[in-house]
């Protein structure tokens, strides 16, 4: 029987450790998005972009590269290896073309994706759609959020 | 993980506090209307919103929702008499009227006016679709009244029950709205329970236990889809509506009837479980309505001549562990309505959400929070009031459907998400 009382009893040390995360900004509209988020204080979070011009043409462009926010350049496989999750965020309407890369990454390795559509609130269904197609193939959860403080919300509700 | 503080502010629903402002821009569910059947009948102690109220029908078949005690030395009024359009105290006979107006003082000159100087504190009482509503909140913000289709539909079409549940509406809510938990707590139920069986969907829950979710924000709150692989690569899609603060309704099965609840706080550490079945476009048959009373479903079995139900903390909810070794139920506990109580009161009447470790299926209860969070601080500040007060907010149905796999399903199943009247719902 669980009582209030009883709850006083309850195990109060800490049962998880931080997950790592990295959060990816797939489109230049998501970037500027991220990049605040990324000056927030986090446990164990690392903040990425997809670097269209590296991305599809650079060195290694089969496997794709990211971009930290202060210009280091990184593998997708090398980003999600260290990570216990991945979390995409994309504009409505704008090219999440980098999902499947990231996403057929996660995959490989078991990774948790999570994909977000920011902006939705004065986006067209049009819009959110065509994003929507191309995030839903590669996560495990989409979520299609008006308000773009839902971001910083669920980060910290994961604990992130 | 939510802080503290913002855990006690969506669970905190007393007089005075903001999550209790919340629920008082609403009306909410306060009894069954068979629990006053006919004029003058014995009156009815309610709990809600940690508020103590007394219930009565009078002479004239108005309702009354009143303080509970007398304003004369605070004798509760449950004992009173129901007699000529009002409720009389019986310690010194102070009478009152359904709207909580003092009318008669024995003991005083009846020329002093002395009766007209006394009111009890007392909330509107209406009768909908066989549910008795009450609005709580300031009476200059009194919206229309509820527009729930299980409430509109014909009376022969919908079956309602309520049930005590020992824990704190928000986890008993968070429950409603966490799909995920459906593959594996209840899914022993899915092809022997008689209001579920033998629908197609069931084939596509059980052959495919890892939905994928999307969480899509909707007017009055959150439409929660949850998809399966189907024939042809097209999705199986089962969406439940949340409504704020409390009502989520779930997917449909087959032509069985649709479903869902409200939670409504008696206090901060318990609540009433209301649970409604209806179908659109025809009257529940006999055996669905024995079944609905029986306890099958999402209804339970209560003791006789309470709201408690018979599986209960006190009797570890009749767990059996030979039927959970079997496979007959997933965690022993028979019933889905008491496989979710059972474990929802387990985390004790208020969970410590400063403890837990959310992950990514559980997005729909993290938007739920945050809008509850937002449209609280809208109300308090601003004093705005929040989603699902609107009629257009209430009149949703929750949708089984089968869509293309590129399809978003908030387009395509956007007039199925509607209440139409005597259209038929789409079920799988």
């Amino acid at each position: 029987m669980t009582t209030a009382a009883a709850l006083r009893f309850r195990i109060q040390e800490p049962n998880a450790r931080a997950r790592a995360t990295s959060v990816i900004a797939l489109d230049p509209a998501s970037e500027p998005f991220v990049a605040r988020l990324a000056e927030d204080r986090w446990n164990h979070a690392t903040f990425l972009k997809w670097p269209e011009e590296v991305g599809a043409a650079g060195p290694g462009a089969d496997e794709g590269w990211l971009t930290t926010f202060d210009g280091r350049q990184t593998r997708i496989r090398e980003a999600v290896d260290s990570a216990d999750q991945v979390i995409m965020v994309a504009a409505a309407g704008g090219r999440a073309d980098a999902a499947a890369l990231i996403g057929r990454a996660c995959s490989d390795r078991r990774v948790t994706t999570t994909a977000l559509i920011v902006g939705a609130a004065d986006a067209a269904d049009a819009d959110i759609s065509k994003t929507l197609a191309q995030l839903r193939p590669w996560s495990l959860m989409v979520v299609i959020a008006s308000s773009d403080d839902y971001v910083r919300d669920m980060m910290t509700a994961l604990r992130v | 993980m939510l802080r503290k503080e913002q855990n006690d502010l969506l669970t905190q629903t007393g007089p005075g506090t903001p999550g209790g402002r919340l629920f008082r821009s609403y009306w909410v569910p306060a009894l069954l209307a068979g629990e006053l059947p006919e004029n003058d009948c014995p009156p009815v102690r309610v709990k809600l919103l940690s508020e103590r109220l007394i219930a009565f029908r009078d002479s004239n078949g108005r309702y009354g929702l009143m303080d509970e005690f007398c304003a004369h030395r605070g004798v509760s009024l449950w004992f009173a008499r129901n007699e000529e359009c009002g409720l009389r105290c019986p310690y010194h006979g102070w009478k009152y009227d359904h709207t909580g107006q003092c009318v008669e003082v024995p003991s005083e000159p009846e020329a002093s006016g002395f009766a007209g100087k006394i009111k009890l504190k007392s909330y509107p009482l209406i009768e909908k679709g066989g549910v008795l509503w009450t609005y709580m909140g300031d009476p200059a913000s009194q919206p229309p009244e509820p527009e729930w289709e299980f409430i509109t539909v014909p009376a022969g079409h919908t079956y309602t029950s309520k049930r005590l549940q020992e824990s704190n509406w928000l986890q008993a809510m968070e429950g409603g709205i966490d799909s995920s938990h459906v593959s594996f707590l209840h899914r022993g139920d899915l092809n022997s329970d008689p209001l579920f069986k033998g629908a197609k969907g069931n084939q596509y829950n059980l052959s495919d236990s890892r939905p994928v979710f999307e969480v899509v924000e909707s007017p009055g709150g959150l439409y929660i889809g949850a998809r399966r692989n189907a024939e042809e690569g097209k999705y199986y899609w089962r969406i439940t509506q949340w409504v704020m603060p409390s009502f989520t309704m779930i997917a449909p099965r087959g032509n069985h009837s649709v479903h869902g609840h409200f939670w409504i706080p008696i206090d901060d550490d318990t609540c009433w479980t209301w649970s409604f079945d209806y179908h659109p476009i025809r009257e529940l048959t006999a055996a669905e309505l024995a079944a609905m009373r029986d306890g099958k479903g999402i209804h339970v079995k209560v003791e006789p001549g309470t709201y408690r139900p018979l599986a209960n903390k006190d009797n570890d909810y009749l767990i059996d562990r030979a039927a959970q070794k079997a496979g007959r139920t997933f965690s022993g506990v028979e019933g889905i309505g008491m496989q979710d109580a059972s474990l929802q009161e387990s985390m004790g009447p208020v969970v410590d959400r400063t403890k837990e470790n959310l992950v990514s299926t559980d997005n729909g209860i993290i938007m739920a929070r945050h809008r509850l969070l937002k449209a609280v601080k809208a109300l308090v500040d601003k004093g705005i009031a929040p989603p699902g007060v609107a009629g257009e907010h209430q009149r949703v149905r929750s949708a089984a459907i089968v869509l293309p796999p590129d399809q978003p399903f908030k387009d395509g199943a956007r007039e199925a998400m509607i209440a139409r009247p005597s259209v038929a719902h789409a079920s799988v």
